[in-house]
This record gives C-alpha cells, structure tokens and sequence, in this order.
C-alpha cells in the first residue's frame, strides 16, 4: 500500500520472492495490532513512570516512605510499632530527653498502621542503616496474633532474602509471605498498575477543578491522601489521619458510632510472630541499640471485650520480659491519665491523646535513661 | 480465574502461545484441553469430576446412538444422557431450594423439620455445558450431527474455556466442523477479537461494575431509603448493567475464542431495541432461547396442537428459563411473567394479524415505538422481581415508575456519572440505528490506531474500574 507505515525490523529483501514477500506481509498484518497495542502499553507506562511523584503523592506507600524517611533522618531514638503507635506517638513532642547522659535531639515513629510484629523487623531493618542510640519498641496485642498477616510488609518491605529468612523462621506464614511478595514484584512491573490509585484520585482532582462537584467522595480521599502523603514525607513519621486527630471515642459511642469493628483479635494465638521480636532483640544486640519495650494503652471496651486474649497477651509478655530481661514500661490508662475522651476509637489514641501520651512515655523514658 | 481478574492474564497468554507454537491439529486440541481443564480445576477445583463424567457419557451415548441400530435403543442412550445431565444439575442447583420448600410446607403442617445449615457450591459453568452436551446427543438422536469418534475433540467441544463458565451454549453443528481442520489465526480475527475482548471489558468492567457500585446494589440494599427518582434511576441502572454483564462476557468469549480459530455464536443481538417480547427472546441471550426452542418448546409439540396447547408450553417453557436462572421462587415469577406476556403477546398478534387496518397500523413507527416501550417496561418489571430483598420492597420499588410528584429533581441525588454510564452502555444499541459511519482500518495506520487506542482502555480499566475481579453475573446462575 502506497505511503503505508513500515517498521524497521521487518526489511525488505529485494531478491526475495512474490510468495515470501506476501508470507511476510500477511505474518505482518497478524501481528500489527498485538505489536502496537504492547507498544502502546509500554508507552503509557513509561509516562507514568516518568511522572510517577505525581501519582504516587495520591496513593502513598506509607510503609515504604516512613522506612525511607527513617533511613534518610538517621534518627537518635526510633519508636516503633503498628498503628497505635502510628496515631499515638508524637516523637516531635518527645525529643531532648535526656537518655545516658546526653539528649536524644531527633526522634522518627515506625509506625506501621495494620503492622504485625514480623512487619516491624523489616522496617526496622531496613529503615535504620545507622543504628539510633535508643530503640522504643510499642507493643499491643494485635501485633503478636498469629491469625493475621499484613500483606503490606511483603509487599513493599521484604526482599528476597527477607522472605527466605522469614520461611524457614516462620513456616506458618511461607505461603502467603511468598505470595505477597512475588505480587509486590509483578505490581512494581507495571507503573499504571502500581500507581493505578493514585492515578484515579490525580484524575478525580483534575476533574473537579474543571467540573466542581463532579465526584465530591473521590476528591475528599484525593485530598485526605495527599496530606497524608506530605505529613509522612515532611515529619518524624507521625502522621496520623485526621479521622484520628479529632475524633473522640467517649462521645462517638454515646453518638451510637462506635467506629470501625475491630477484628485484629479474632482467633487469637501467638508464638509465630514472636519470634521477630527476638529479630529484634538481637539486631538491636547486635549493634549497640538500648532497647524499651512499651506496652501500649488500650481502651477499657477492647480489655473487656477481649478478656482472655488480653490475659493471654499480657502473660506472653511477662514471660518474654523475664526471659529475656528486656525493659518494659506498662503504659496501662490509669498511669498515664487517659480516657475515653483521648482514644479515637478502641485502640487508638487521638491527638490530645497522643500528645499526652508522648510527653508521658518521653517522662518515662527520661528515668529509665537516668539509671546506670 | 474468571476473564477479568490478574491471574487470567497470565494464564491467557500462555495457553495462546502453547497452542499456536503446537504443530498439528491433534497436539493443539490436546493442549487446549488440558487448559480448559486446568482453567475449570482454578475455578472449581472441587468439580472437575462433573465435567469429565458428563463429558465422557455424553460421548460414549452419542457413538451408541449413532451405532445402535433399532429406535428404541437410541431413544434409550438419549434417555441417558438427558437424566444423566438433568440429574447432576438438579442435584447441585435444586436440592437446597427442594429441601427448604418441602421443610416450609412441613413446618406448616405441624413436622418440626430443622432449618438447612448446609449449601452447595454450584460446580463452574455446569447450567451450560449441561444443556450443550444434552443438545449434542439429541442432534445425534435426530441425525442432525455425526456422533464426534474423538474423545479429544468431544471434550474440546464441551470445555472450550472462553465459552465454559457462561457460554454461549454452542451446538456441536456450530463447532465440530470448525475442528476438522487445524484452526487457522487470521489477520482479521485478531483484530475482531481484540476490538470484542476490549469491548466485553469495558462493557464489565467499566459500565457494569460501576453502575452496581454507584446504584444498583445500595438502591437495591435498602430501596426504602432512597426517593422514587433514585429508584427508577437504579432499576435502569440495573437493566444495563446485567446486559453490560452478560453480553460483555458474550463478547470476551467470541474474541478469545476468535484467538484460538473458533467462532462463537453471537449470544446478544441489540435486545433493548425489541419491538415485542418475542422479538426481545430472539435478540436476548440468543444462544439459550433457541435451545429451549429447539429442545424444550418443539418436543412439547410447539404451537401444532392447538391454541391451548400452545399456551400452555409457551408458560411452562418460560417457567423452566427462570428456574434455569436460580432456583428461587423470584425466578419462577419471571419466568412466569415472561410466559404470560408470550401469550399475551400471541394471542393479540393472531387476532390482529390479517386484518388490513391494524397491520397497517403496526407497521407505524409510532407501533413500533409503543410496542418497544411496552418490552422495555415487562423487562424491567422482571428485572425487578429478580433482584429485589423482598416482595414488599419489590413493589416499592415498581411503584416508583408511578409518579407522585414526591422526586426532588430528575436525578435526585443521584451521581451524574449514573445517566453517563447508562448512556455508555447504550452506545451500541444507538449507534445500531445510526446511518452506517465505518470506515476501512485494515491499513497500518488504523492498525496503529488501534493498537493504542486499546492500550488506553486497559489502562482506563486498571485505573478506573472499581475493582478488578468481580464476578460475571451469569457464572452464578
């Protein structure tokens, strides 16, 4: 055809004959549109990818950008945790503690909202290239429920050998360690795929600045996440959602609105996870780091909801701290002064809860580094 | 493993490379078989055993048929096979709704029967492949189709899995003698099933998938709490959304199938632009309608043994499609409306047919309009019956199209991207009455155009679906 398209890869042989000439244009017209719709594909994705700190801004990997923040700040004194500790630590409010003799001038919050103890190695591995002077390990009981795993910490934390490592140390969770990790991979493949969120809220924005009002819920959580994004980019680590910040639990539930249920303890048992926060014991060990473990404040309805797995929970933690002679500071409500009004909802502390918090544990900490 | 969900996509293009590298027609049926078979154990894995028995009684029944030599033998073999396929997809699809009937019905006489604490998974595509394989050895029965010698390719033919999980209902004359000669991939067929496959895509994915987030389902949840608006906005939502759903899955099987060499039947052919009810069963899931035509409403006599009779086979011919659907009591009032309006519909088109004036008449387009408005409001009628919560909140919602001036506004809080979607899925339907604007792509420059035209829907669909791998409507039924 006169003027038609012809690639490069497919050259023509003058001396070929009429027959071979029309085997290679009719092989052609078969695969064109396969060729070009990948080339297509390839294309956008390289966009995206190019443009990938716009999306990502819109859909961010907290676990991955708390554990890269943490590596860039080479905090002093690291707290690290699940999401009370990721609503309820303010390091801001806790740094100049004095800790052995000399102040503790930065501090960063691992938090990692869902994070199971298995999760917090990993970030702590990877987020402490420099090992701070001062480890503050929150605990809770959800962290240490074998019934769970958190596909985030594969998926975004783990690499190959982690995985490895966590087959042979935890065979329960092989399985599904290896399953998130290998769809962390194949997500990462793609740049639409991995961005696909963020792409959606991006465009939802764009929208609406052109067509006010077109999809109000999208552009709120567009919003909501990029806040989100700039308060983990731009701090300590804490950058708790503002559901959070303002929520006060007392009233919501004589509002008839309890919040969320809450499942992380459902079928309760532990042992499994346990093991990493021997991990943690001994990178800390290892390297020189002070190690506090914090038995993190719960509201009075999950203790009495939940009776015998917090039994449970509190013995595995007694008989972890005798064995191991680790420093434990039991932040039960009483001694820290909260109550209803300072959680946001069942386990959860809001930001008059976390504030009070932070300056308690900073108070207790400041004694413990006090002692010989 | 359903078409739109992650794993398919690698499982796709793997069989697609197997079976064209393959040299020879016996190597690439056996691979596609296997594929099919593994595609059903990912999807059913507790059910393969149904396929294979049904499989392999259908086949050793049709040689029988063909071989036997006396009338009473074959019908025997036929026997077989039709029990065989009705038993196993009763057994699965109908015992649960027997079982709560009867304890119902005893409860009300006075036995204390417990309730049922126990359910069956329906085994993958088994309302489908059952009717095919019966239709098969009742086209062997009838001589209308040699008895297949090949168990490969027999089993082909039931298994294909672009058609397995919800058709269409192939008949072995439609793709047995696709299979006498190794499948050949043509230019034209790639591109015709790439444009089908997007298109099903988008119909699922995009139309129907939002629709029933945005609409249908929470209106559908609790229609009580919504206005009369939103309610006639969700149940035409919802008339396009379960054919966005099903035609879109029609269409992803016709392409892929387009990929491997095959043609599939067309399954949906404009059925919103029906003018009567019958001519909306000749456009609606085509491949199920003519089934039950050619193998249900004619061996019941058809419409030769009078006006009674007729009627009455009509009804129950439309009773048995709803039961098809579900065994619940919602689809047997389909059926049952569906039936009613036939006969309606009969009754009036045999007494006005003749006369001059009132074919005069119906030739109008203002006819034709009240007859394509008449359709659409049975259809949505029955839509209605088979989704609502319950029979109270059923009439709720259909005394919604009655109008009381109690609606805030024509959308009435409804998203805008509601009558948009709507709009989007009637896009064929409309562009189907438009004068003809094709023009030739067969050039590199449209092949081009194509190409990255459908780059850009897959990446509308990983970006704006509300969630890759909900499953097909109909794979539930």
């Amino acid at each position: 055809m006169p003027g038609a398209f012809r690639p490069k890869f497919l050259p023509s042989f003058p001396l070929a004959s009429p027959r071979a000439r029309a085997v290679r244009a009719a092989t052609w017209r078969t695969v064109r549109l396969p060729l070009f719709l990948l080339a297509g594909l390839v294309l956008i994705d390289l966009i995206v990818h190019a443009s990938r700190g716009t999306f990502a801004r819109y859909a961010p990997d907290d676990y991955a950008l708390k554990v890269a923040g943490c590596a860039q700040r080479r905090p002093n004194f690291v707290i690290l945790g699940g999401s009370p500790v990721a609503e309820g630590v303010n390091p801001d409010l806790m740094t100049g503690l004095i800790w052995h003799g000399s102040p503790l001038d930065s501090g960063y919050a691992l938090g990692l909202p869902g994070g199971t103890t298995t999760d917090f190695y990993h970030a702590l591995l990877h987020g402490c290239p420099t090992p701070p002077r001062l480890l503050v390990c929150g605990v809770t009981a959800s962290d240490w429920n074998d019934a769970r795993n958190e596909p985030h910490g594969a998926y975004s934390l783990m690499t190959w050998a982690d995985v490895r490592k966590c087959r042979a140390l935890r065979p329960d969770a092989a399985w599904w360690m290896t399953k998130q990790y290998w769809e962390g991979r194949f997500a990462r493949a793609s740049a639409v795929y991995r961005y696909r969120n963020g792409i959606r809220l991006w465009a939802a924005v764009q929208a609406d600045a052109v067509w006010p009002g077109c999809s109000p819920a999208t552009v709120r959580e567009a919003r909501n996440q990029a806040a989100y994004d700039d308060a983990i980019r731009g701090g300590c680590g804490y950058a708790p959602a503002s559901w959070f910040v303002n929520r006060r639990y007392d009233l919501a539930k004589a509002a008839g609105d309890p919040g969320p249920p809450f499942g992380f303890l459902d079928k309760y048992r532990t042992g499994s996870h346990l093991k990493y926060l021997d991990e943690i014991l001994s990178w800390a060990s290892d390297r020189g780091v002070a190690v506090v473990i914090v038995d993190m404040p719960v509201t009075a309805d999950l203790e009495a909801k939940y009776p015998a797995v917090m039994g449970e929970y509190r013995a595995r933690l007694a008989e972890w701290e005798e064995s191991r002679g680790v420093a434990v500071i039991r932040a039960s409500r009483d001694s820290v002064g909260l109550g209803d009004a300072q959680f946001a909802d069942i386990i959860h502390l809001n930001g008059a809860g976390a504030a009070k918090f932070s300056v308690w544990l900073r108070d207790r900490l400041a004694e413990r580094g006090g002692r010989p | 493993m359903i078409f739109t969900t992650p794993a398919f996509l690698v499982f796709l293009p793997l069989v697609l490379v197997g079976y064209h590298a393959l040299a020879g027609r016996a190597w690439k049926y056996r691979f596609l078989l296997g594929a099919s078979w593994a595609f059903y154990s990912l999807c059913s894995p507790r059910y393969l055993w149904v396929i294979l028995l049904l499989t392999a009684i259908d086949f050793a029944v049709g040689k029988r048929i063909e071989d036997a030599t006396d009338a009473r033998q074959k019908k025997r073999w036929l026997g077989l096979s039709v029990v065989s396929n009705l038993a196993l997809l009763a057994a699965f699809k109908y015992v649960p709704f027997a079982y709560d009937n009867v304890a119902a019905l005893a409860r009300l006489l006075g036995a204390d029967v417990p309730n049922r604490v126990w359910t069956l998974l329906l085994p993958l595509g088994i309302s489908f492949h059952t009717f095919q394989g019966i239709a098969y050895t009742v086209d062997v029965y009838r001589g209308q189709v040699r008895a297949v010698r090949s168990f490969t390719d027999y089993a082909l033919f039931v298994a294909f899995f672009p058609q397995l999980a919800a058709g269409p209902i192939v008949r072995a004359t439609e793709f047995l003698p696709q299979m006498a000669v190794p499948p050949t991939v043509t230019a034209g067929r790639i591109d015709d099933g790439a444009h089908l496959v997007m298109t099903g895509l988008v119909k699922k994915l995009f139309i129907a998938d939002w629709l029933d987030k945005l609409i249908v389902s929470p209106v559908f949840g609790d229609p009580a709490a919504f206005d009369p608006a939103a309610r006639r906005w969700a149940v035409v939502a919802w008339a396009v959304q379960i054919y966005c759903d099903f035609s879109g899955y029609s269409d992803i099987a016709r392409g892929l199938a387009k990929w491997f060499g095959f043609e599939l039947p067309i399954n949906f052919n404009l059925p919103y632009l029906a003018t009567s009810i019958a001519d909306f069963w000749r456009r609606w899931h085509v491949s199920f309608s003519t089934w039950l035509r050619d193998y249900l409403y004619f061996p019941l006599g058809g419409n030769r043994r009078g006006t009674a009779r007729t009627n009455i086979n009509l009804l129950l011919v439309f009773v048995l499609c709803g039961l098809w659907h579900g065994a619940a009591w919602n689809w047997i009032a389909y059926g049952f409306l569906y039936g009613l309006a036939m006969v309606a519909h009969r009754t009036f088109d045999r007494a006005v047919s003749g006369i001059g004036w009132a074919d005069a008449v119906r030739a109008t387009l203002t006819w034709k309009l009240i007859g394509w408005a008449a359709t659409l409001t049975i259809h949505l009628a029955g839509l209605v019956i088979v989704r609502m919560p319950s029979w109270g909140q059923g009439l709720l919602i259909l005394k919604s199209f009655v109008p009381d001036g109690s609606s805030a506004g024509i959308l009435s809080g409804v998203p805008i991207w509601v009558p948009i979607l709507i709009g989007l899925g009637m896009t064929g339907h409309v562009a189907a009455v438009l004068p003809r604007l094709r023009k030739s792509w067969g050039d590199d420059a449209g092949a081009a155009a194509r190409g990255f035209g459908y780059a850009a829907l897959v990446v509308l669909l990983v970006c704006f679906g509300p969630g890759v791998g909900q499953s097909f409507i109909y794979i539930q039924f």
